[in-house]
């Protein structure tokens, strides 16, 4: 008997140790992975508005890709929120600067929403800036400025020999062009996304602030200042006003 | 062709004959049936009608009256209706002679229809004047110059006085909302005679939004008018619509004209006068927006319609979405947004209908999309928003028109002329949303360095570039004492002479200066023929020189260019080991 109790005992443990370890299994939070499909299923359901809160969480957590700002953009294009479906591309853009479906969905939705295309691009110098992300122009400067150091070291310790010299000057040629593209595009004011129709531009930061005028849902705005809960933007007009940062979201971090 | 003109021509000529003559009158009128003793009275004697004088008039007999002048004929014609009408009036200027009672006999006419004559008059002569006084009766130099023109030289003539002109500028109301229409009409008050009248300079309007109302181009009419008690001749001449841009007071600055008097005779040289009118102030209250407001201050209405009911997949269909009314629709120049699920929309194209009047601007602006359906079925047009303020209520009013439905049927033909083919897409998903299956998070091995670290680096490398350039400049000073390395950048020009000397071409003497003056240069002075214990490298240096001394001065019994070459290859190798 007195064995059989302690075997008993020893099931009871154990059966406590598999149970709290199912539940811990059970409660451990979901991969990005799965809770990125997960979000899929709900708006294929279409439960939108549950799937974004995912994609939004996920990107809030750092995980951004094209892929997730993609189907973000679908499922706000799918709510009719087409400011909002076209703030979820270009920032897809921005992080997959070489993803070509974005670019096209993008024209299309552009298209759609009755946009110039100087509409969206009011920083032509963010382009530039966009293009030495996607190269790594500004390593490349670098590793470039390195390598002409290092030929004039040789150049210097070997004089008989020519070509360090040549390699020198080439590499430090190289390192200056390649490091033009992101110092020019670190020029670009900071952009957002008009992403509600009919947005007011209010002549001040605050919630008693008057309307001068009505920013257009899906164009793009420079940013000139930060609020707490306000930005000052630039529409296509050149009328310079502020708008609530819940009808403007930033392109950058 | 010919006939019915000819058939006009002689209707024409019917209908410009003289009346026949039973048709002519003839009245004798006086301009005052009681007139003072020292006034005149005027004698007319009218002929009416088209027959002709054949003969002189034979005067009225005068009861207790006098010629003065006469007669005077002055001739009228009319065409009315197709008819010729004349008109002779004979004129004479009378004076009573007393008091009392005054006839004017009948006056016979010889007509080319008979002799006419008129029936007496009688007057009543009272004494003294009962007239108002004439002006005086000017002379036949001013009857004809309308001055003397001579006065000057005799005295007699006058400066001709300041001419009462004035301008005003009158706006039809002080007080508007922003995007409200004000006329604003340019007055002339004369009591001279105007030629023409001119800006100096354009009329300015700061703050406001202006336009040239449509009117006709006719001659500016005069009204008679009081200024300060006194008489004057009002002439607008000028008129502008403008509408308040932004809220406040706002001032129109005064206009300045040029003003050319009329010459009243050949010698009188008119004269130019500066007007200016005065500053107007104008009050623009502001207009309360809404998100959603497109800047129309008026009272419109607004209405959409499609060009078809049905159309097939792939054609295209128009949307026309018109404000109509009154106001300022020439600054409302973005449309409405329309997004149609299943359907492409292309840009509008803005069509506008609009006249300026002097009470503001009417009439409609049209937006019209093109809608390329993408899928089958019953697409549904949305209602297309339209806010506007209006000025009698204060209030920003929201219009919409209603909602249209545009049937789409089966694979239709080609698209429309002049619009793009739809891009051949799903017209609905099985899942109905492209979604993609895999986070795909892009890989970042590094961060991209960012402004400030790239120029830092970049700087750092051109500091690095520095020290090792001046690190050589500071060992080839080193290198410039006696005896000591020649500077590095030497010897690669150094080893090129070498190389010069070897390759031949150069006379024996020639060579051996080369070689001895690069050795010298990038080693110093090196005495070659030294005593003492050396080193190595001295050692090197010392017998590559000896040879060269010895080619330099060997007999020229034969050719030493393979010796040279040798002195060259030894001297360049001294050279890379210990320079």
């Amino acid at each position: 008997m007195g064995l059989s109790a302690r075997g008993l005992r020893a099931a009871a443990g154990a059966a406590v140790v598999l149970l709290s370890a199912g539940a811990l299994q059970a409660q451990a939070p979901a991969s990005p992975g799965q809770r990125y499909r997960q979000a899929g299923d709900l708006i294929r359901t279409g439960d939108a508005l549950g799937g974004i809160a995912i994609y939004r969480s996920l990107a809030a957590s750092g995980l951004e890709s094209g892929s997730l700002y993609w189907n973000w953009a679908q499922a706000a294009a799918a709510r009719g929120e087409a400011g909002e479906a076209l703030w979820a591309i270009l920032r897809g853009r921005e992080v997959e600067p070489g993803d070509r479906s974005l670019l096209r969905e993008l024209e299309r939705l552009r298209e759609a929403a009755n946009l110039d295309p100087a509409e969206l691009a009011p920083e032509p110098m963010a382009a530039l800036a966009r293009f030495a992300r996607r190269f790594h122009l500004g390593w490349l400067a670098l590793g470039l400025a390195v390598l002409s150091l290092a030929a004039h070291l040789v150049g210097r310790l070997r004089p008989a020999l020519t070509w360090p010299a040549r390699a020198a000057w080439a590499a430090a040629a190289l390192a200056l062009l390649a490091a033009a593209a992101p110092l020019a595009g670190a020029t670009a004011r900071p952009t957002g996304v008009v992403v509600r129709r009919g947005a007011p531009l209010l002549d001040g930061a605050s919630a008693t602030a008057h309307s001068i005028g009505a920013l257009r849902q899906g164009e793009v705005v420079p940013l000139l200042e930060s609020g707490a809960a306000y930005l000052r933007v630039e529409d296509s007009s050149g009328a310079r006003g502020w708008a609530h940062r819940d009808d403007v979201w930033p392109l950058s971090n | 062709m010919a006939p019915r003109l000819l058939a006009f021509l002689a209707a024409a000529a019917l209908a410009a004959a003289p009346a026949p003559a039973q048709d002519t009158s003839v009245r004798a009128e006086v301009d005052a049936n009681r007139v003072g003793v020292d006034d005149n009275v005027q004698l007319t004697i009218v002929i009416e009608g088209n027959a002709q004088l054949t003969g002189p008039l034979v005067p009225p007999a005068l009861k207790n009256l006098r010629l003065v002048s006469g007669p005077d004929q002055s001739t009228q014609v009319s065409i009315s209706n197709g008819a010729m009408t004349q008109t002779v009036s004979l004129i004479y200027v009378l004076q009573p002679l007393a008091a009392g009672r005054a006839e004017i006999g009948p006056a016979r006419v010889r007509l080319s229809s008979g002799e006419k004559t008129t029936a007496p008059l009688a007057l009543e002569v009272v004494p003294g004047s009962i007239r108002p006084p004439r002006q005086q009766r000017r002379s036949i130099l001013e009857e004809a110059f309308g001055g003397d023109p001579f006065g000057s030289s005799t005295g007699r003539g006058r400066p001709r006085a300041e001419p009462k002109v004035t301008m005003s500028a009158v706006a039809s109301r002080s007080r508007a909302y922003v995007g409200e229409p004000i006329l604003i009409t340019y007055y002339m008050y004369t009591q001279a005679s105007v030629a023409s009248v001119q800006l100096t300079s354009a009329p300015q309007f700061p703050g406001f939004w202006t336009e040239d109302p449509d009117q006709a181009k006719t001659a500016p009419q005069g009204e008679r008018t009081t200024q300060g008690g006194e008489p004057y001749m009002r002439f607008a001449i000028g008129r502008r619509l403008i509408f308040p841009t932004r809220a406040g007071t706002l001032t129109i600055p005064p206009a300045a004209f040029r003003v050319s008097l009329a010459r009243l005779s050949v010698f009188d040289g008119g004269g130019t006068v500066e007007r200016s009118t005065a500053t107007l102030q104008i009050t623009a209250d502001p207009v309360p927006t809404t998100p959603d407001f497109s800047g129309a201050v008026g009272e419109f209405q607004v209405r959409a319609a499609l060009d078809r009911s049905t159309v097939g997949l792939g054609q295209a269909a128009t949307l026309r979405f018109t404000v109509e009314g009154s106001g300022n629709l020439k600054w409302v120049e973005r449309g409405p947004q329309l997004a149609v699920p299943g359907a492409r929309v292309y840009p509008p194209q803005v069509k506008s209908d609009l006249k300026v009047g002097l009470d503001g601007i009417k009439g409609s602006k049209t937006w019209e999309f093109v809608i390329v359906p993408e899928t089958n079925g019953a697409l549904i047009i949305p209602a297309l928003p339209f806010s506007y303020f209006a000025p009698s209520s204060g209030v920003v009013k929201h219009l919409e028109s209603p909602p249209l439905t545009l049937q789409v049927e089966g694979p239709g033909a080609a698209a429309a002329p002049g619009v793009p083919a739809a891009p051949a897409r799903p017209a609905a998903r099985p899942d109905g949303l492209a979604l993609r299956s895999d986070l795909d998070i892009p890989p970042r091995p590094l961060p991209e360095p960012g402004t400030r670290a790239l120029l830092i680096g970049l700087g750092l490398v051109l500091l690095l570039h520095g020290v090792v350039a001046g690190g050589s400049l500071w060992s080839q000073r080193r290198a410039a004492v006696p005896g000591r390395a020649a500077p590095r950048q030497s010897v690669r020009r150094a080893l090129g002479d070498l190389e010069q000397a070897r390759k031949g071409g150069l006379s024996k003497e020639q060579a051996a200066a080369l070689i001895e003056r690069t050795l010298h240069g990038v080693f110093g002075n090196v005495d070659e023929n030294g005593a003492g214990p050396v080193s190595e490298r001295e050692r090197a240096i010392r017998e590559v020189l000896q040879q060269v001394q010895f080619i330099r001065y060997a007999p020229q019994l034969g050719d030493y260019s393979e010796q040279i070459g040798s002195v060259a290859t030894r001297a360049a190798e001294v050279v890379r080991k210990w320079a």
